[in-house]
């Protein structure tokens, strides 16, 4: 792709996503948004110096996605191990400083914000580092390890007047901006259920290379490290799940297992949650690595439609049909007679609807470049993102908190004790 | 005395209301002869007929062993003849010369061959054949006023109407629904409908109609209705006309015009310009 090109599709992206954000209500909803698009382009001796902490696969696809922001740089990377380290580099400019140890990187300066893409488990000391060396933080999801880390780390940057923003790229996506506007506008009626599950047909084990450990590469498996589908995967859709709500949820129930790849993980493989929200509503969440038949999809389900925003489509509800031999039997009791009206459709009771829907919107893939923008943007004004930290510290404590319910068998409320935004 | 079963059968809602006379046990033995005919024919899941499928898509022959199944290719052998080899359950759109005439079956031996790979889906037939072995039952357990559905556009009667004379019923327009394209009265007979368009067309699993003459997918918008003494007979018919060219039609149509119809509507406009004869 050209430059011009680029811009062209960078255009084109932001306008969709200004559309997306225009409709009555839009702005107290997805306020980050807006903000995000209105980001200024910055001259390249300007823009914000970000220093890369973690070049393992996300680590380098961020790195790629900085790249093609209009107001942030990669001022340096950094990776404990030389492998990821020596992908990172062949990503940056060759001038670009490296480390081996994020400390050093923080020391040498240079900097105006880290990002931060490494195990869960270091989330919290990372980001502490860097608010300690006074950085912003950009932080992949999900926030911490434990839900007492998630609101230390709201809290540090509270106190410490710094930026603090979680990788959650469908909150800038257009296909979900304009979901969430058609669902405000009244489209799909109440909302009453979302189902959403992510489904994969992988044991999620990674090779090991020479140099490296097993509990290294493979961080996702461990639980001292992660709390597998549900902060790597469930914490996004149950963010979704938050926005289309507005609300978070009101207690959990759930169960988990290692139910297929018995091979020394101690993360469950098959996750089934319910999440209850205020008035009743639920989020019914799976997630499970030995079938990927109904993949990644969030079903927003309302009294008039449905909503996957994933597969970008929008459903309306047929109308009920007549029941017509109903109405024949009590004609018959009555002691009338009259035309039992049939034929048509047929009458598939019980079963899915498989309408085809209507398009919802645009599903180009360069949300986590806007991100990245609307980071750079809050860190030139030392204004966060309105919304957007208070959406993913709910996402992280509610994929945690999932996670012990599953673990005790108990129902959980929503805690109390969180932090304030 | 009214009661109702209703039950999910053959991928659809099947209901069965009988009025007055009858066994206690009428509805339930209807019902078990209903879900006997769809385990014996459904392709959706093990069954006499995947077996069957399975040697006939390996090019073997097969013996007959399901009377079910048995008796239900004997039918088809006849309709398939009696509507010009337009209702053609082995008609195939990824092979234009698979159909009917690739198969030879022998009734007497009850064994069956294919010159060439084919399967069988008897589709709506199965739904007017079931409903025959349910009337059967019904009738055979004193029920003489009963109306039965299977999906809306499959209904079959045994008697009159339990108010006196034949049992009303009318056929709205598919893609206007507050339009009428027929009104019928039925004693013991069975109605079938076959439509392109409509809200039922884009149902779950539903299979496209295929012209076996050239296995092409017929697709212009378009509507038959078949009344038939066994419902068997009416799916068939509804099916040929639905899948009939010109002529065809027309010969189709001539047998019977007040217990056959055909409807043409032009694409968009949706006007029927056939009305019934």
């Amino acid at each position: 792709m050209t430059e011009k090109d680029f811009d062209l599709s960078r255009r084109s992206f932001i306008d969709r996503v200004l559309m997306a954000t225009a409709g009555a209500g839009m702005a107290a909803a997805v306020p980050w948004a807006s903000a995000a698009v209105g980001a200024a382009p910055l001259a390249k001796s300007d823009r914000v110096r970000l220093g890369v902490i973690g070049t393992g696969d996300r680590g380098r696809a961020l790195i790629q996605n900085i790249a093609k922001t209009r107001n942030c740089t990669v001022a340096a990377i950094c990776d404990n191990f030389e492998l990821h380290l020596a992908k990172g580099r062949a990503l940056v400019d060759p001038s670009t400083r490296t480390f081996t140890d994020h400390r050093a990187m923080l020391d040498a300066g240079g900097l105006d914000a880290v990002v931060i893409a490494t195990p869960l488990d270091l989330h919290k000391r990372h980001s502490f580092d860097a608010f300690d060396a006074g950085l912003h933080v950009w932080c992949e999801k999900a926030m911490a390890r434990t839900i007492d880390d998630c609101g230390a780390m709201v809290k540090r940057t509270q106190d410490s007047g710094t930026v603090l923003q979680i990788g959650h790229q469908r909150m800038f996506k257009p296909t979900y901006l304009n979901a969430v506007k058609r669902a405000k506008e009244g489209e799909i009626g109440a909302i009453t259920q979302i189902r959403a599950s992510w489904h994969r047909q992988s044991s999620w084990r990674r090779p090991v290379p020479a140099g490296a450990t097993d509990r290294q590469i493979n961080w996702r498996l461990y639980r001292d490290s992660s709390a597998g589908l549900m902060t790597e995967l469930a914490t996004h859709q149950i963010q979704v799940s938050n926005l289309f709500f507005d609300a978070v949820p009101t207690r959990v129930m759930g169960s988990g297992s290692i139910c297929f790849w018995k091979d020394g993980r101690e993360v469950y493989d098959h996750v089934a949650l319910i999440y209850e929200y205020a008035g009743g509503r639920k989020l019914i969440y799976t997630s499970l690595l030995n079938n990927a038949r109904y993949g990644c999809e969030e079903q927003i389900q309302g009294s008039k439609g449905t909503i996957e925003p994933e597969l970008g489509r929008i459903y309306q509800e047929l109308p009920p049909k007549e029941l017509a031999l109903l109405r024949m039997q009590a004609d018959v009791a009555s002691g009338h007679k009259r035309a039992v009206p049939i034929g048509g459709a047929t009458w598939f009771a019980e079963l899915p609807v498989t309408t085809p829907g209507e398009p919802l919107g645009w599903g180009e893939y360069d949300e986590t470049m806007l991100q990245f923008e609307g980071f750079g943007e809050a860190v030139r004004t030392g204004k966060p993102l309105p919304g957007l930290l208070s959406q993913a510290y709910s996402a992280s404590v509610a994929s945690l908190l999932g996670e012990q319910a599953m673990d005790s068998g108990q129902i959980l409320n929503w805690p109390t004790s969180l932090v304030a935004i | 005395m009214a009661d109702v079963v209703r039950f999910a059968s053959m991928g659809t809602r099947v209901e069965l209301h009988r009025f007055g006379a009858g066994e206690d046990d009428a509805l339930t033995a209807a019902q078990r002869a209903i879900e006997a005919v769809d385990n014996a024919l459904t392709i959706h899941r093990p069954s006499a007929t995947t077996a069957l499928n399975e040697r006939l898509m390996a090019g073997q022959g097969a013996g007959i062993d399901d009377p079910l199944l048995f008796d239900a290719l004997v039918a088809i052998e006849e309709l398939q003849a009696a509507t010009l080899g337009l209702f053609d359950p082995a008609a195939d759109r990824r092979f234009a010369s698979a159909g009917w005439s690739a198969i030879a079956f022998d009734r007497n031996s009850a064994r069956i061959e294919a010159s060439m790979p084919v399967a069988l889906d008897f589709g709506g037939f199965g739904k007017g054949f079931a409903l025959d072995r349910a009337c059967a039952v019904l009738r055979a357990k004193g029920v003489v006023s009963a109306c039965l559905s299977a999906g809306e556009s499959s209904i079959a009667v045994v008697g009159e109407h339990p108010l006196g004379g034949g049992w009303p019923f009318s056929i709205p327009h598919p893609l206007r629904p507050d339009e009428i394209l027929v009104e019928l009265e039925l004693i013991d007979e069975s109605v079938s409908i076959s439509s392109t368009v409509g809200a039922g067309t884009a149902a779950p699993e539903r299979a496209a109609m295929i012209r076996p003459i050239d296995a092409t997918i017929v697709s212009a918008p378009r509507c038959s209705v078949a009344v038939d003494r066994l419902g068997a007979h009416a799916e068939a018919m509804s099916t040929a006309l639905l899948v009939a060219d010109e002529a065809q039609a027309e010969c189709l149509l001539h047998g019977d015009r007040t217990r056959r119809f055909l409807f043409d509507f032009p694409r968009g406009a949706a006007i029927p310009i056939n009305q019934p004869g």
